[in-house]
């Protein structure tokens, strides 16, 4: 680990609505490491599938990237041909997404939507491609494999249907796998098997995991490295270790209270209180200090940098500088 | 096959009662009588016809004769030409399907590239273009654009013919003229289908795979847009089996519009009674191979 494969540096998106320009990604800096899995957290609405479309290059047609670099490898994705970007989605670059029940195109079979990406990323013949997608199907503990290639996806249930687009998003070896919250949508055993899924791709393969969850145990189960965002913004980053251990961020501890614990008879679950700000009625200041405990007037005024705290482990928070804050 | 078997079956309760509504409408608003003797006729005369033509029979015995020979293909004779009705009517049903045909392949070649690229091109200004065109050409009176065609490429270029029906030529300009107000309507109806397609997760995920923007558009979002496009279609194709009576008019095309037509004012029932049943045989397969193709093109949908 430690070449750096997907850089990610000062991403600013925003969409056009109907009263104007939103700004819902604001200055996001991260980068993957070959191997490593990073798993961004952070509630509903944060921005990080808007980070995760932007550098897939498949944002809504009202969205655009105004500013930031994203490097993959060496090259530069926002200067890319659109033709270059093309041969890296699905091939260096795959994703998943929350909801496999819409994710599949209802009018062609699993087969025709397998086949796709391997005859146009490593220009199988269809004959070629319909094995290779058997074979990726029984990778992902679909045993009768053959006849899923010849159903649609309303003959599927929930569960296949994910695991045929994680079939599909693994079949041309990708170098980095983004899963954008890929069993938020499913129930409690079918989250457990496709996070089994997951975690041995991790552990069998070379490939970069970024996953996106709500889930701080998902986190934990199969994160390297953790990336809090918080209303567009990086608000913590840190080694999955260092983040349960020691979290800095006011917001990144309040999520970790508001996790329910196995062993704790809990009374009351904690949350945060209140909601993540709207993109076009942000706070002054840092962006949490209305539902910051330790907020202040220094905190309306200052938007606070991201402040290293140890080694690579970092979090935005004025607090931290002045040791004001009592881990 | 035997869901086709089911529909076809379902179809003949429909038929009859088109037979029975054109019958009691065309007894009880009129006396064919009067109009197929000469004005001094006396009103013997006239009863004679009348009784021999049987039409002093109560009314349910007469219909009761009518479907007696409907079942032996038999719609009478029309008086007006003096031969069998269905005869005339299926010497008039080439020139009306040919139209028809034609037609719609006119609307499918103008409303499928320009439905798609005034969704693609969603307010740009070449959808404001594409649908301000929809609108006028949905305005626009077939009888003045029919006019306005023969016009410009019949009087001043002299590029096709007038009117008359005969070669491919003949059929160019009444084809353009019924296609464009039908062009105009899927032009919307496509747009509108494949904006809401193009905005599915399934489009996300086809352009995650690196696919070419014409295939996720062509191909991934089309055949999803398609599906509710056909249902207008087939009705289209329907009405233009059934009414085409200006522009066959203007064009002097001798479909069955103008047969039909001709036959109502003249109170010519057998005719009127094999044309209708034509046309509604053919609006009933329009809507039936509607009803396959919208199974052909959405899985989702379960046969029974
Ligand atoms: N097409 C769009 N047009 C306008 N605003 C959008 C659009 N897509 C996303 N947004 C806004 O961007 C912000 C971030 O959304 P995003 O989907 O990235 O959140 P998220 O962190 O992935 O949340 P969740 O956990 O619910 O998936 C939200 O405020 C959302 O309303
Ligand atoms: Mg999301």
């Amino acid at each position: 680990m430690g070449e750096e494969l997907l850089k990610v540096d000062g991403l600013k998106v925003r969409f056009k609505t109907d009263d104007g320009y939103i700004t819902t990604v604001n200055g996001v800096s991260f980068s993957v490491k070959k191997g490593e899995t990073l798993a961004i957290v952070g509630e509903s609405g944060s921005g990080k599938s808007v980070t995760s479309l932007a550098l897939m290059g498949i944002l809504p047609p009202n969205g655009e990237v105004v500013d930031g670099d994203v490097t993959y490898k060496d090259k530069d994705l926002r200067t890319l041909s659109k033709k270059d970007y093309r041969k890296i989605r699905g091939n260096d670059i795959s994703m998943i997404f929350q909801e496999p029940m819409t994710a599949l195109n209802p009018v062609f079979t699993i087969g025709f939507q397998l086949r796709e990406p391997l005859m146009l990323h490593e220009g199988l013949s269809k004959k070629e491609a319909q094995a290779r997608g058997v074979e990726m199907l029984r990778n992902v503990g679909i045993s009768d494999a053959e006849k899923v290639m010849g159903r649609f996806p309303h003959q599927l249930s929930g569960g296949m249907r994910q695991r045929v687009m994680i079939a599909m998003a693994l079949s041309c070896n990708p170098e980095l796998l983004i899963a954008d919250e890929p069993t938020t949508a499913l129930d409690v055993t079918i989250q457990a098997q496709i996070l089994t899924l997951l975690r041995n791709l991790k552990e069998s393969s070379n490939t970069s995991i970024m996953i996106i969850t709500h889930d701080l145990g998902v986190v934990a189960e199969l994160a390297d490295r953790v990336i809090v965002m918080y209303a567009g913004e990086v608000v913590e980053v840190a080694t999955v270790h260092e983040l349960f251990e020691s979290p800095q961020h006011p917001y990144t501890k309040g999520l970790l209270d508001s996790m329910p614990k196995i062993h704790d008879v809990v009374n009351e679950l904690y949350s945060i209180e209140g909601t993540v700000p709207n993109p076009a009625e942000m706070p002054q200041g840092c962006k949490f200090h209305p539902r910051c405990p330790f907020g202040d007037e220094e905190c309306v005024q200052t938007h606070p940098n991201l402040l290293n705290v140890k080694g690579d482990h970092a979090a935005r928070c004025i607090k931290l500088a002045k040791k004001e804050l009592v881990v | 096959m035997k869901y086709l078997l089911k529909s076809l079956l379902k179809t003949i309760p429909v038929l009859l009662l088109i037979t029975m509504i054109v019958f009691v409408l065309m007894r009880l608003t009129g006396d064919p009588v009067s109009l197929m003797l000469p004005e001094n006729a006396t009103a013997e005369e006239r009863d004679t016809l009348r009784e021999s033509l049987g039409l002093n029979d109560p009314l349910p015995v007469q219909y009761l004769a009518f479907l007696g020979d409907l079942v032996k293909g038999d719609f009478g004779d029309s008086f007006r030409y003096n031969m069998d009705a269905l005869d005339l009517v299926l010497e008039r049903l080439p020139a009306t399907l040919e139209l028809a045909i034609a037609s719609m392949i006119v609307a499918v070649i103008i409303s499928v590239p320009l439905g798609i690229l005034s969704a693609i091109k969603r307010n740009s200004v070449l959808d404001l273009f594409i649908t301000g065109g929809a609108v006028v050409g949905k305005a626009m009176p077939n009888f003045w654009l029919g006019i306005m065609l023969i016009l410009f490429f019949s009087v001043t270029f002299q590029l096709l013919p007038v009117s008359g029906r005969g070669t491919l030529a003949h059929l160019v300009l009444p084809a353009i003229t019924l296609g464009t107000g039908i062009a105009a309507e899927m032009t919307r109806l496509i747009r509108s289908s494949m904006l809401e397609i193009l905005g599915q997760d399934f489009i996300r995920t086809a352009r995650s795979k690196g696919l070419r923007e014409t295939v996720v558009v062509n191909q991934h979002a089309f055949r999803n847009a398609l599906i509710p496009v056909v249902t207008i279609m087939a009705l289209q194709t329907a009405t233009l089996v059934g009414g085409t009576l200006i522009t066959e008019t203007v064009f002097a095309w001798p479909g069955l519009g103008q047969l039909l037509v001709q036959a109502v004012n003249l109170r010519d029932m057998a005719v009127v009674q094999a044309a209708t049943f034509i046309i509604a045989i053919f609006v009933i397969l329009s809507n039936l191979s509607a009803d396959l193709i919208y199974r052909l093109l959405d899985p989702r949908i379960k046969y029974e």
